[in-house]
Formats: structure tokens, C-alpha cells, sequence
């Protein structure tokens, strides 16, 4: 086989889910040595058509041809077998096994003898694994379980390469790492395609598929819209192609000014939170936002948590001005006013097998509360249906479980539950981790509303334009500590703030 | 907005059980479980394990369990008959059995949320302490017999009333209370209700609490039931309870599936069972309780096989066909047998 022939041929490929027809007579081809994009609005078909390919499901009617031959596998072993490696969109590695053998999960027969399984060999091959492909070792005989969200997606990386794919599916993995982590990831797609290796990839970020890949393949409604040269398409032809029209105008600020009232909303002294965070102090104001970014392990994230109530400060203080509070509890932060939207919205934000109203009254429940601690259902459902339409969240009713929805609805639904109260702070880790970019100028676009309400905002995120974006001032962190602060109207690039974080 | 009612397998398998159950009985046993008399041992019966299985769900629907109730039951019980007689006012045994139930939900819910202890070994330890307590006093003082002034709490125009007040305070706490809606959401995602700001730690003592009086109110029911106090109290009761609970189709896992009614029809069906094996002619013997256990297994397995198909069939409703389904296939999997996809 050489470069530019064909792997894997895709021909009137259809899937039903029940009544949805969830990919609609797909064609699709990824040649030898080809980079692939695959791009849609949550709900278009990406990840099912990409399950398919791994053998995750199997498809209703069509056909898959790999390397001239057909191509039907039953389940991801199957897959794995003929070469086709996958890391999935959520996490999937067990928490109470060794990083190391979770990398050859499933696999380890191969070291096996007499039915014992050589740990030593296990280990040293894992450690091969990310020598070879230069990515960041875990510690590999800890547990996955506790580790961050970006090291087990490392670890779930080396699985998929251990098996030396000859096509590679990345469904989103990007939007779970930070930029050193990410730079790591290109350099290691373009060793794959250097190798004569093909590598499909999901993911919401527009500018960075146009960047990493050769060939962009556009899906709206479960069908095959466009196909794209990434050296000649642009993104806005890209995001049109999506949504099927064009997306007006520019979803950030426009301002070029810092703009935000006197008062201080929030002080914060001294915060220390042992290994995380050291010496940490900023006011926010009243209708601020204030961004915070800053590499994998600057402390970013900590600094919402340990903002809410939720870290053991072992010195240093965060005090809610607008209540004339010190808040040392997640359960104090709440009763001031406070919101926390956390960065892994499935795990540690939402009840994923309850329902809506479930969901979106949690935050609530103490302002519903009525005589004798009486919950009335009918505020409740009051209170959801408005938080429903409000934010057009696509929902069957208010009794559907949250699994039930798409990523973009979930996060709507994530945040919209926070803003239906009378909020005076928002912390936001990540507030547009995985969605689309429609949903994505949504998000925006209520931050922006609740900056004119005069709520204070603190935006921590792993994607650097957004902060930019976003912000009125920036704080830029690293190894724990504040860097560097800038002001809307100073140095506002990329490149000043890439230089105070690494 | 309600535009589609799904109806849940899960909700339904144990209505069907009951049904079936109580069919079966109803046709083998020949009209004897009908009979008025009958009814009202039914009931008599369930009485207890009901209003501990209210107490319970809290703190199943955390995620946790208390299999302390049993011997929490029968620690009340003969402590509360013995304060009483010591005071001289018989009457005291009430406060004194629900005093001693609540202390020792209190330290169950302390151990489990301070220090972290796993609810599951902390309960069966103390199933085997307490019981050694109840053991020493009880030999000490010997079995203690109520006096017949008390004879009336027993009569059903007195007991049931006060029956029914209890459990319809247990399903507003549970339905319709923040203590209900927050247990919940404790089993179905701890870390989220903490990000959220809910009390946890609070919210989980206050679970065992309830379970631990409770079982202070069970305590006074089975006393004025049997009129008096013996070692054998509350023996094996934990575990009509906890099946009590689950046999209704509450998860193990707690969450929202934690419902008051699944309670009740539980507690139904675990006691018709005892009660019909009796009728036809299998006293509780060894042979009755392998009877049970079969009964109760296939009962479990249909919820569970339900359940498995509620979840796949989540595949299509109409706008899970990306990510929500995907979810599905990884969660069961992680669940399942830890292997991943």
C-alpha cells in the first residue's frame, strides 16, 4: 500500500437510534497518511459515525471497506485488531488499576504465562510506549484513579498507540488539555502522518482543525455536508457549513477597554492551598470578568475551587464584600450568592441519571423552600420550565434524564441553573468545554448579559482566546502563583501572555 | 411541555412482583390469606418493616446502607422497657427507646460522614457490637413482660393511626423536603452536590439519624406487638429491611431512583412472602427461608434486567443519538465489569 491509496472507504453508511436517524447515507473516505476532520454541531452524527468506525456500534445499512477489504467489526477488539485505535470523548480508564496497566487494558494476555500476569513486563512496556511517542509518563504504578483529568487522557493516548494503529480516532480529546499537552498532541499527529499513518479527529475548535489537518469533512443532521481543504478553507466558511447559514458577527467582546464599577465584589488575601496554589490575592469587581489562565499545572483551577469553599486554605483569606462575608464553605458560598461551574461538567457538576428538574433546581432549593421546609412540585416545575425556555434547552420534558441530552443542552442547563438566581459571583472553570460553536457563542453571549446585571465574573480557561476575549483584566499564572496582570487596554495578545506562563 | 410519558421497566417489575406474589398466595394458601384475620397480621407484620425502611431510604438513597437498624431495633427496645420500669413510669419507654434509637443513628452518621468510615463495614460492625450489648443487659435483667395497662397501644384503632401519621411524616420529609431531594442527589453524584454547596457531611448525619430513630419507632411497635422484650429482638430485621427497600426497586446505588412508595410495596411483598409460605403449609423453617431467598433473588434479577433495558433503550430517546449515548455504552461498561471500551 502506498501514500494517497485509500484505508478506509465509507459508502451509504446509515444509523438509527430508535426513531433518530443518526447518520444518514455517509460517504467518506481517509486515504494513507491523511489527517481528517470530522466537524459538526453537537447532535450531527461525529461521534456515532466515529463509533462505528471503532466497532462501538454497528451500522444499519452501508459499507466499510479497509484497505480494499470489508470491513464490519462487532466490537472495539475487533477494531483494534485490523488496526484502528480510538480515545473516546469521556473518560475510560479504571481508577482502580495502575496507569501502567491501564495501558494495556484488556490486553494483557500477552504477558501472561501460566495464567500469571508479569507486572515487570507490563510496566516496562507502558514506559515504552510513552518514550516512543514522546508523551508525558504518569507515574505508572499509581493508581488512574485521582489523577487529573489530562494525565488519564494521556494514559488512554498511550493505550490506543500500544496496539500501533494504522488509523488513529481522536473523538475531543483537545478540550481536556492544557496547551504544553496539546502542542504535544500535534507533534505526535505529525509523526503519525510522517509514518504513512492516518488519524481522524473530532473536535469543536475550528481554528485548531484547520491547522492540524489536511482534509476537514463537515456533518449536519447525521449527513455529509462539505468536504474541505484545510490550506484553503477558512474557518467562517467552516462554521457556515455547520449551521447551514452564516454566523453573524463576532462572538467575543468588541470593546478594547477594561469596563467594570468600583465597588469589589470579592477579595481575596493570601490564599494558599498546600501543592496548588501559594500567595494568591486579587479583588473582583462588580461586573468584572476576570480571566485566569495558565499551563496544565499552574493552579488555575484551584484557585475556583479553593474560591468556592471547597480547598482547605492553610492560610489566606476570600471574602464576599457584597455580603460582608468570609466564606471558608462550598455550603457559606452558596447562601451569599455564588455560583461554581466546575471544568468536568459530567462528573462533578451534574446528576447524569436524573432528571432536568432535578438538575436544575439543586442550586435552588433553598430559595424554594416554603413553610415547614416545603418543597411544592409546582414550583419546581415553575422554576424549570421557565430555565427551559429561557435558555432553549431541547428537552422531551422536564422528567428526562440528563443522559438523554446532548452536550450542548447539558451545558446550557449547567449553567442556565445558576443564572436563574439572584447571582452576585460566577466562578466558571471551562464554561465551553465541549460544545459547538454555536452553543459556544450563546455561553458568551449570557456572560455578557450577566457582566451588564453587574454580577462579577471569574473565568478560568485552558483556551487562551476565550480569556482574551472575554476578560476586562487577566490574570496569568504559573507554578501557583500570580505572574502577571493585565489590564483590557495594555499588552492583550497571545504573545504577552505566552511569555508570563511559561 | 410534557410531551411523551416514558414508562420505565424498572418503575413496573415490582408492582408485577407484588401482584404475582400476592396472586400466588392469595390462590395456594386457599382464601386463608384473605381472611380478615390474616389481613390484619398482614398488616400487623409489614408495620415495622415499613416505618424502618422509611427510616432506611435516606440513607440508601445516599448511596450507603445501615444494616444496624436490626440490633438498633432491639438495643431500644429492651433499653427503652428498662427506663421505663426503672423510673416506674412505664410511659417513659417511648421517649427513652426513640432517645436511644436517634444516638445511635447520630454516632452510625458521624463515623460514616466525619471520618469517612464506609457505611457498609461501620453498620455490620456495629450489627455485631450492639448485639453483644443487648445480649449482656438483657441476660442481666432478664426478659421483661409490659404490664397489660399497656395492652391498648396494641389495638388497631390506636396503632394503625399512629402508623399511618408516621409514614405519611416520612414521605414528606422524603418527597417533599430538601433533606429527601438532597440525599438523592448525594447518591446520585456526591462530588457535584458538593461543588453545588449542599451540606453533604450535614445532610448525611442527618440520614442515619432518621434510620437510627426509626428503628427507635420500630422498637416501640415490635415491644407493644409481642408485649415485652426477648434476646431474639430484631434478629435478622436489617435484612428484611434492606431487601425490603431494594425488592421495591430502589438501586443499590441510591440516587432518584429512591422512591417512599418502593418502600411500602417492598415491605408488602417481603412479608406476604413470609406469611404465604407459613399459610401453605411451610412454617419459618430452614426450608421456608431457602424459599425466601429464591423468591427474593428472582425478584432482584428482574429489577435489575430491567433496569439494564431502561438504560439501553435511553439510546433513543430523540437527542441522545450523540454524546448521551455514548455515555451510556462507557458508564454501563465502567459499572459493569470495570473493563473499558
Amino acid at each position: 500500500m502506498t501514500d494517497g491509496a485509500n484505508i478506509l472507504e465509507v459508502k451509504g453508511l446509515n444509523k438509527y437510534f430508535g426513531p433518530t436517524h443518526a447518520n444518514v447515507d455517509i460517504d467518506f473516505t481517509i486515504k494513507r497518511g491523511e489527517i481528517k476532520g470530522l466537524i459538526g454541531e453537537n447532535g450531527s452524527g461525529k461521534s456515532t459515525l466515529i463509533s462505528q468506525i471503532a466497532g462501538i456500534y454497528r451500522y444499519d445499512s452501508g459499507s466499510m471497506t479497509l484497505n480494499g477489504e470489508p470491513y464490519a467489526p462487532h466490537s472495539p477488539k475487533d477494531a483494534n485488531r485490523e488496526k484502528i485505535a480510538m480515545v473516546m470523548q469521556e473518560l475510560g480508564v479504571v481508577g482502580t488499576l495502575p496507569a501502567g496497566v491501564n495501558v494495556f487494558l484488556g490486553r494483557t494476555q500477552q504477558f501472561t504465562k501460566a495464567g500469571f500476569v508479569n507486572l515487570k513486563e507490563v510496566y516496562a512496556a507502558a514506559e515504552k510506549i510513552f518514550t516512543q511517542w514522546d508523551l508525558p509518563m504518569p507515574p505508572l504504578h499509581q493508581l488512574a484513579e485521582g489523577m487529573m483529568v489530562e494525565t488519564r487522557k494521556m494514559i488512554e493516548l498511550a493505550r490506543a498507540l500500544s496496539i500501533d494503529p494504522d488509523l488513529l480516532l481522536l473523538d475531543e480529546i483537545t478540550q481536556s488539555l492544557s496547551m504544553n499537552n496539546r502542542d504535544r498532541l500535534y507533534g505526535l499527529i505529525g509523526k503519525l502522518k510522517g509514518m504513512g499513518r492516518s488519524v481522524l479527529v473530532i473536535t469543536h475548535d475550528v481554528d485548531e482543525l484547520i491547522e492540524i489537518t489536511d482534509t476537514i469533512t463537515v456533518l449536519r443532521d447525521g449527513a455529509v455536508v462539505g468536504e474541505a481543504d484545510s490550506r484553503r478553507t477558512t474557518a467562517d466558511e467552516i462554521k457556515r457549513m455547520m449551521v447551514g447559514r452564516s454566523m453573524s458577527g463576532e462572538y467575543y467582546r468588541e470593546d478594547q477597554a477594561p469596563d467594570y464599577r468600583e465597588k469589589v465584589m470579592l477579595t481575596v488575601r493570601d490564599m494558599a492551598v498546600p501543592g496548588e496554589i501559594e500567595d494568591v490575592s486579587f479583588e473582583l469587581h462588580e461586573g468584572e470578568i476576570l480571566g485566569f489562565c495558565g499551563l496544565s499545572d499552574s493552579g488555575i483551577h484551584s484557585v475556583g475551587k479553593a474560591v468556592y469553599g471547597l480547598s482547605r486554605l492553610s492560610s489566606g483569606s476570600v471574602r464576599m464584600e457584597y455580603a460582608d462575608k468570609d466564606v471558608k464553605t462550598a455550603e457559606q458560598a452558596l447562601a451569599t450568592g455564588a455560583a461554581y461551574v466546575p471544568k468536568d461538567r459530567d462528573s462533578e457538576a451534574l446528576m447524569i441519571h436524573a432528571s432536568v428538574l432535578d438538575n436544575i433546581c439543586l442550586p435552588s432549593v433553598e430559595e424554594l423552600e416554603g413553610k415547614v421546609m416545603y418543597l411544592a412540585p409546582g414550583k419546581l416545575r415553575a422554576l424549570t420550565n421557565e430555565m427551559v425556555e429561557k435558555f432553549s434547552v431541547r428537552t422531551t420534558g422536564v422528567h428526562q434524564t440528563m443522559d438523554a441530552l446532548s452536550g450542548g443542552n447539558k451545558q446550557k442547563i449547567n449553567l442556565g441553573r445558576w443564572l436563574a438566581k439572584d447571582l452576585k459571583l460566577l466562578i466558571l472553570d471551562c464554561p465551553t468545554r465541549g460544545v459547538d460553536v454555536g452553543v459556544k457563542a450563546y455561553i458568551y453571549s449570557l456572560m455578557k448579559e450577566a457582566k451588564k446585571n453587574g454580577i462579577a465574573t471569574l473565568l478560568i480557561s485552558d483556551e487562551l482566546t476565550e480569556v482574551l476575549g472575554m476578560a476586562d483584566r487577566l490574570m496569568v499564572m504559573k507554578d501557583g502563583r500570580i505572574t502577571k496582570v493585565i489590564r483590557r487596554d495594555e499588552n492583550f495578545t497571545e504573545q504577552s501572555v505566552i511569555g508570563a506562563m511559561i | 411541555m410534557r410531551k411523551r410519558v416514558f414508562i420505565r421497566w424498572q418503575d413496573i417489575v415490582p408492582f408485577i412482583a407484588f401482584a404475582a406474589i400476592f396472586i400466588f398466595f392469595s390462590v395456594t394458601s386457599g382464601g386463608k390469606m384473605l381472611s380478615a384475620f390474616n389481613l390484619k397480621m398482614l398488616l400487623d407484620q409489614s408495620m415495622v418493616v415499613v416505618l424502618m425502611g422509611c427510616g432506611m431510604l435516606f440513607v440508601v438513597a445516599q448511596g450507603s446502607i445501615d444494616l444496624s437498624v436490626g440490633v438498633n431495633l432491639a438495643l431500644s427496645g429492651v433499653f427503652g422497657v428498662w427506663f421505663g420500669f426503672a423510673t416506674g413510669v412505664i410511659w417513659l419507654m417511648i421517649p427513652a427507646a426513640l432517645v436511644c434509637g436517634l444516638a445511635v443513628g447520630l454516632l452510625n452518621g458521624f463515623l460514616v460522614s466525619k471520618l469517612k468510615v464506609p457505611s457498609f463495614m461501620l453498620t455490620i460492625a456495629m450489627l455485631i457490637g450492639v448485639r453483644g450489648i443487648v445480649n449482656y443487659i438483657q441476660q442481666y435483667i432478664g426478659t421483661q413482660m409490659l404490664p397489660t395497662s399497656l395492652a391498648f397501644l396494641n389495638q388497631p384503632p390506636v396503632k394503625i393511626p399512629l402508623f399511618i401519621v408516621i409514614v405519611v411524616i416520612m414521605v414528606y420529609l422524603f418527597e417533599f423536603t430538601k433533606i429527601g431531594r438532597y440525599s438523592r442527589a448525594i447518591g446520585e453524584n456526591e462530588t457535584a452536590a458538593e461543588y453545588v454547596g449542599i451540606p453533604v457531611s450535614k445532610i448525611k448525619i442527618i440520614a442515619f439519624a432518621l434510620s437510627g430513630l426509626m428503628a427507635g419507632v420500630g422498637a416501640f411497635f415490635a415491644v407493644i406487638g409481642v408485649g415485652g422484650t426477648s434476646q431474639t429482638m430484631g434478629v435478622f430485621m436489617e435484612m428484611k429491611v434492606a431487601m425490603a427497600v431494594f425488592l421495591g426497586g430502589v438501586l443499590v446505588t441510591g440516587g432518584a431512583s429512591a422512591k417512599i412508595y418502593k418502600v411500602l410495596l417492598g415491605s408488602f411483598s417481603i412479608t406476604i412472602i413470609v406469611n404465604g409460605l407459613a399459610l401453605i403449609g411451610h412454617p419459618e423453617s430452614q426450608i421456608s427461608e431457602s424459599v425466601e431467598g429464591i423468591l427474593l433473588l428472582l425478584i432482584l434479577l428482574a429489577t435489575i434486567f430491567a433496569t439494564r433495558r431502561d438504560r439501553q433503550s435511553g439510546r433513543m430517546l430523540p437527542e441522545g443519538k450523540n454524546s448521551g449515548s455514548l455515555e451510556f455504552a462507557e458508564q454501563k461498561n465502567r459499572k459493569a465489569d470495570g473493563k473499558s471500551v
